[in-house]
């Protein structure tokens, strides 16, 4: 490996730098180099060199998504603000996805609220007390169509008292997310926008977009846009320590009704 | 120390009240000043206000409207109400009793001012009388004087003097060659008066106070005797309202609910101003559109946080409009506060990054102006294990002491009113039985099931005693 190094300080400082970037394997290896060589020294100073460990630097704990294998592939968690594009068939929990996020954005931010603007039916109040959230923080929105969901959740994320917001939306444009980008930057807020599976052509130009599948343990992600992510990753996510009787892989606690089943047929 | 006096006459509060309109910058209602307005008073059947323009057509007070019409044929016709002036007098008042303690109402066109106690706070009387004259409108017309009694300053303001002075003898000088027709006197003792020759105050002044006892009746000599400060004259001073209430005729009808913004951003200029002296925010604002041949339409504008500002009150009243369509145009209307409170501001992170502003108040009377009051909800709980009564949401939140005990595994979404299960599951959890509420009429027994569909989404289903199966919630 020496001579690898040695062979690279020969060429002109521009290619030593893509060369160096290339070759992040040897990045100790390197560390080890450049505590001694000057030109190296320099080009940190010039920014022309990226370490891989400078992008974990500004990770806060409250982007956490709270399941340790998607906080992997999104390098940290959420966005800090934005716009969050979730395509997924109600009832997989896609909700459940988003709760312990929601906890810990409740604790940091305690002033603020979380909104739902336009849940498809009402949203039940004992189970979000029972996972911890404070009811009083929380608001429901329910309008008359659609352009005025779209409308409350510009108004609620450019407000700055709404550290989240979720809106079921079946059709947003790329003009909307752009509009609803603007708002989030302004209110600091994280807008998820949760609509069904479409066929799309056009990429939306959110922070993050995500279309989640059933999964016998939880669910699955697939993480189909994210600024600086690794495209097209499928996470699976355990979901057993938040809800462990909402798995298909417990035979045991498994109670079979046939009749019951044949009943309903 | 001489007691002084200031009296402000306001001859024409009315037409100042319609008229104001035209301060505006559209050129309609620029046109509309240049028209000659007069104020009629039925009862009397005569005008009693006019404008320049009717002036210079020679209209005067006091014409029928037979011969105005003949001066002038397109005159602007509007009937008298004494209680458009009284609210203008009063919101007058309002305004001055910030700088000046002692204010009182006389009728509907005048006010008086104890001047003598307020010289040593402004140092002077041209200092304090500069002051007065900031705080009254622009628009309106006035005449003032000074005087050493109330009746005194009136009769000289009333007489268009406009000199404000606390020289006794000026005074004296100006009262003198006044005629006894613009006296308090009834026109019955001024024609007696005449008779013995006494035309003028100069010549009732001549006479010894004592004598006028003997030759006259009571009310010449305690008229008199109030005049020159020699009989005390009892005064009701004014004490403000907490309370702003304001009505405004409009210069035409107005069916388009946009225009009907302009004439109300003066109203609400108004209430700012009226709120921001006393350092009060409101809740609520009532306004009432006033419509020509229905009944008028009453309207409640509502900030959750308690607002002052014209801009915020008039974004919130945009919204509430635009779910608004009138019938007929409107003709006059009227903007009342009955509830105001201290404003306390709420404490603000200096240094947050966060340029969005709003409170959580704020944002809440925005949605509800445009959503309406009932698309806005609090997740409530109750204690009861009915889930069902879960849904019970309001705006308010109860905050309810007791600790209610959650039951675990309840379902993100649940449907309004349980349908009947349409599909194949396989049951993963259960089952959880609610028998609950056989005190009263919706006994429930229920025995629950947490269970998945083939494409993986989970309900929550119960089973009644009768083998019927129902989806009542989705594990969302």
């Amino acid at each position: 490996m020496p001579n690898k190094i040695t062979f690279q300080i020969k060429l002109d400082q521009t290619k030593l730098a893509s060369i160096l970037i290339i070759n992040i394997l040897y990045i100790n290896t390197v560390y080890l180099f450049y505590i001694m060589h000057p030109t190296i020294h320099y080009l940190k100073n010039k920014k022309l060199l990226w370490q891989a460990c400078h992008t974990q630097t500004d990770i806060k704990s409250e982007q956490t998504t709270g399941f340790t294998s998607l906080d992997n592939a999104l390098q940290g968690g959420y966005p800090e603000y934005g716009v969050i594009d979730i395509r997924s068939p109600i009832g997989i929990g896609e909700l459940r996805l988003l709760l312990p996020s929601l906890l810990t954005r409740q604790r940091e931010f305690s002033s603020e609220l979380i909104t739902f603007i336009a849940p498809p039916l009402s949203i039940n109040s004992e189970m979000l007390a029972e996972f911890g959230l404070n009811l009083k923080q929380i608001l429901i929105v329910q309008p008359k169509t659609q352009a005025l969901g779209l409308w409350s959740a510009e108004q609620s994320i450019k407000s700055g008292c709404c550290h989240s917001v979720i809106i079921w939306h079946d059709l947003v444009s790329v003009t909307h997310i752009k509009r609803l980008q603007l708002a989030a930057e302004k209110g600091q807020c994280l807008l998820f926008i949760i609509r069904p599976y479409q066929n799309e052509h056009i990429s939306l130009p959110v922070s993050l977009g995500m279309t989640l599948a059933p999964a016998k343990e939880g669910i699955q992600v697939y993480i189909t846009k994210g600024k600086g992510l690794k495209p097209k990753q499928i996470v699976n996510i355990n979901m057993h320590t938040y809800w462990p009787e909402l798995s298909q892989l417990a035979p045991s606690k498994v109670l079979h009704f046939p009749t019951a089943i044949h009943k309903v047929g | 120390m001489n007691k002084l006096w200031l009296y402000l006459s306001f001859p024409q509060l009315q037409l100042d009240s319609l008229l104001q309109q035209s301060t505006s910058e559209q050129s309609l209602h620029k046109e509309n000043s240049q028209k000659p307005w007069v104020i009629w008073h039925e009862e009397k059947h005569q005008i009693c206000q006019l404008n320049q323009t009717a002036y210079q057509a020679g209209i005067r007070v006091g014409m029928g409207l037979g011969t105005a019409a003949m001066l002038k044929h397109d005159i602007e016709v509007v009937l008298y109400q004494e209680k458009i002036s009284q609210g203008m007098l009063s919101d007058i008042a309002h305004q001055l009793y910030l700088i000046s303690s002692d204010i009182s109402f006389w009728g509907s066109t005048g006010l008086l001012l104890q001047a003598h106690n307020m010289l040593t706070m402004y140092g002077g009387l041209p200092q304090y009388w500069q002051m007065i004259q900031q705080h009254i409108p622009n628009a309106i017309t006035y005449h003032y004087a000074s005087g050493h009694s109330p009746l005194a300053a009136r009769l000289l303001a009333t007489t268009k003097w406009n000199t404000i002075t606390d020289d006794h003898s000026s005074i004296q000088q100006a009262i003198q060659p006044l005629s006894l027709q613009h006296t308090e006197l009834s026109s019955a003792v001024v024609k007696k008066l005449a008779r013995v020759g006494l035309h003028t105050l100069h010549d009732l002044l001549k006479i010894p106070f004592a004598d006028l006892a003997k030759r006259f009746d009571a009310d010449v000599t305690h008229y008199i005797g109030q005049l020159t400060n020699q009989i005390s004259h009892p005064i009701h001073c004014f004490h403000p309202k907490q309370t702003f209430e304001r009505y405004l005729e409009l210069l035409f009808d107005i069916e388009n609910l946009q225009t009907l913004l302009k004439p109300l951003k003066i109203l609400l200029t108004a209430l700012a101003s009226f709120l921001k002296s006393r350092d009060l925010l409101t809740h609520t604002l009532h306004i009432k559109l006033y419509l020509r041949d229905t009944p008028s339409v009453d309207i409640k504008v509502e900030s959750r946080q308690g607002e002052y500002q014209m801009d915020v009150w008039l974004s919130l009243i945009t919204l509430k409009f635009e779910n608004l369509s009138l019938s007929s145009p409107a003709y006059a209307i009227s903007l009342k506060v009955d509830n105001t409170f201290v404003r306390s501001p709420d404490k603000q992170d200096l240094f947050s990054r966060k340029q969005g502003t709003f409170s959580r108040l704020q944002l809440q009377s925005l949605l509800q102006a445009k959503l309406g009051d009932d698309a806005l909800t609090t997740p409530q709980l109750s204690n009861d294990f009915r889930p069902e009564l879960m849904l019970n949401n309001t705006l308010t939140n109860m905050s309810s002491n007791q600790a209610i005990h959650l039951q675990p595994m309840r379902p993100s979404f649940l449907l309004s009113k349980p349908a009947p299960l349409q599909e194949k599951v396989s049951i993963a959890y259960g089952p959880e039985r609610i028998h609950t509420a056989w005190w009263d009429q919706d006994t429930v027994i229920r025995d629950y099931f947490i269970a998945y569909n083939s494409i993986g989404q989970w309900y929550w289903i119960y089973k009644t005693p009768d083998n019927q199966w129902y989806l009542h919630g989705i594990f969302s």
